[in-house]
């Protein structure tokens, strides 16, 4: 009759509840923030006084929300929130899908199916964050192919420049990362819906059989647009045109450089990477 | 068309009216000599008559004990009691998913002659020997959650409240839970646990759970309900539930365990915030 002792046993409850509310908040609703922000390089087009063609209003749309988040008081708070809420949900998730053995191969349901798959994109997703946060935001350039920069100055075209793996358009390695992020994004947004569903059962919200199923439309519903809004995003940077969308963001800072030619370009220049060729 | 293997309703009735007089089977079980002993497979021959299945086959072995190659073995070993699937001690793995052995029958899974139907002891749980197992952790689980209404004291306690009738309907489907340990077999986060002293901090499964929203939903019954919340917001508790949903699919007797885990996840959730609030009630 010995209980082992220690905090996480001793907790265990209340951490598992902790588990499932990190994944709702704040990173389900940062993910949806996040997403949203993002595929403005697709849907931005539709934003009629950002520019004159449909281009210049994706890439201005984009970098219009990259500096109003970017102006935000206390974003470093938010953003250490952010990475501890990300490390606690991907440290307790990986010792917790130890705890369980799939068996997905001999009780073939659709429910099993989705308890492994919720675990696989867990472990993807851990993988895929890291590389995103570390790469764009911790500025690990060493890890993207072509080792270009994020600049939040310059937020389309760094961006299309690392998913593409050069200022020139696509190389080998480049598509390798677009592709690992349309699979990461995938996995981010599955993991979140079906978390989703599963935390109403877990909290006790949805408990009879028709109300789990009526969950599960809505569930499936906000899933089906998250992933329109990640493939919109991923598909959004990865057709870019790094060099197209360097002259719209020069653009927009000569417009609000205060005094053009003080050099404040050339000094972003400098920070976001390896310069750009002009033309093309 | 009559085909092994079946796993829908729907085939299973075709097979069974498929299925051929007189045919020879082959039943391929694995074996094991007891407690630590390594596994093997033996197969047999049987010859079925129609409405045949698993535990008269096994009979028939018990009566024959020689393998489909001519080599005499020991009778295969197996646990049950009751025949009519209301005890759950013939339970075991039937073509790779668990049943119960009384109530398979040979036509709905071996329609044909020379068809073949695969048994396993339960991997959950130890195994005494061959198909029969101790299942003794899914009934300790009940004595920790207090499956029971407390009505013992040392004076008469007179008669009980009136218990409602909706909730009787509820209770009753719950009630017909037999512990034979599907839901557990079938569970991704139930393990094979041998080391009795771990067994409280390992999952409880959806048949405790259930039998915890049973008792709870009792008028007299309720009285226990913290003592039972406590167990269930405790390790190896509910919130060990992985949501994969096996148990309410193989659950011979149709118990809706998920909406069990459903409304005690409710129950778990008041219970640990009035605790963390108010203190222990």
């Amino acid at each position: 009759m010995s209980a082992p002792a220690g905090p996480l046993h001793k907790h265990d409850f209340l951490l598992r509840r902790l588990h499932s509310l990190s994944g709702l908040l704040p990173i389900g609703v940062f993910l949806i923030a996040h997403l949203t922000t993002n595929s403005t390089i697709l849907w931005g087009a539709a934003n009629l006084r950002a520019g004159d063609n449909p281009f210049q209003r994706r890439v201005a749309t984009f970098q219009e929300e990259v500096s109003f988040l970017n102006s935000m008081p206390g974003l470093l708070l938010i953003e250490v929130t952010l990475w501890l809420s990300i490390l606690f949900h991907a440290v307790l998730g990986v010792y917790y899908i130890r705890t369980g053995r799939g068996n997905a191969a001999h009780y073939p349901y659709r429910d099993n199916w989705r308890y492994t798959l919720q675990r696989l994109t867990g472990y993807f997703s851990i993988l895929f964050i890291f590389y995103h946060i570390a790469t764009l935001r911790w500025g690990w350039s060493f890890l993207v192919p072509g080792g270009a920069q994020w600049s939040h100055h310059y937020a389309s075209s760094t961006l299309a420049q690392a998913l593409q793996g050069s200022a020139d358009g696509y190389t080998a390695a480049g598509l390798a990362i677009s592709i690992f992020y349309f699979v990461g994004v995938s996995c981010v947004v599955f993991h979140f819906a079906n978390g989703l569903w599963t935390a109403a059962i877990t909290w006790g919200l949805t408990v009879s059989q028709p109300a789990q199923k009526r969950w599960g439309y809505v569930c499936t519903g906000l899933g089906l647009a998250l992933m329109g809004m990640a493939w919109a995003s991923v598909i959004g940077f990865a057709t870019l045109d790094p060099a197209a969308a360097r002259r719209v963001e020069n653009r927009l800072l000569g417009e609000t450089d205060p005094e053009p030619g003080d050099g404040r370009a050339a000094e972003l220049d400098q920070q976001a990477g390896p310069p750009f060729k002009e033309g093309g | 068309m009559a085909l092994a293997h079946a796993h829908s309703p729907t085939q299973r009735r075709l097979n069974r009216q498929a299925a051929k007089p007189g045919r020879t089977i082959r039943i391929r079980i694995k074996r094991c000599d007891g407690p630590g002993k390594p596994s093997r497979w033996e197969h047999f021959d049987v010859k079925v008559e129609r409405g045949a299945n698993v535990i008269s086959c096994l009979q028939q072995i018990a009566a024959h004990p020689v393998t489909a190659d001519g080599k005499a073995t020991t009778p295969v070993v197996w646990d049950a009691i009751c025949l009519e699937e209301i005890c759950g001690a013939c339970t075991m793995l039937i073509n790779g998913r668990v049943r119960q052995s009384c109530s398979c029958l040979i036509d709905e899974y071996a329609p044909n002659h020379g068809d073949s139907i695969t048994l396993e002891p339960m991997s959950k749980f130890p195994v005494v020997r061959d198909l029969w197992v101790d299942r003794s952790r899914a009934f300790e689980a009940l004595k920790r959650i207090k499956a029971w209404i407390p009505i013992d004291g040392t004076y008469h306690l007179g008669p009980g409240p009136r218990e409602p009738a909706r909730p009787q309907l509820t209770r009753y489907t719950l009630s017909t839970c037999m512990t034979c340990a599907c839901c557990l077999e079938a569970c991704p986060q139930y393990t094979i646990e041998h080391d009795e002293s771990k067994w409280d901090a390992s999952f409880i499964g959806a048949h405790a759970i259930s039998q915890v929203r049973l008792f709870n939903s009792h008028q007299t019954g309720k009285q226990l309900a913290p003592d039972r919340l406590d167990i269930l917001t405790g390790l190896g508790g509910i919130a060990s539930c992985g949501n994969a949903q096996n148990c309410v699919k193989v659950c011979p007797k149709d118990i809706p365990l998920t909406e069990s885990i459903g409304a005690i996840g409710r129950a778990a959730t008041l219970h640990a915030l009035a605790k963390w609030f108010s203190g222990p009630s």
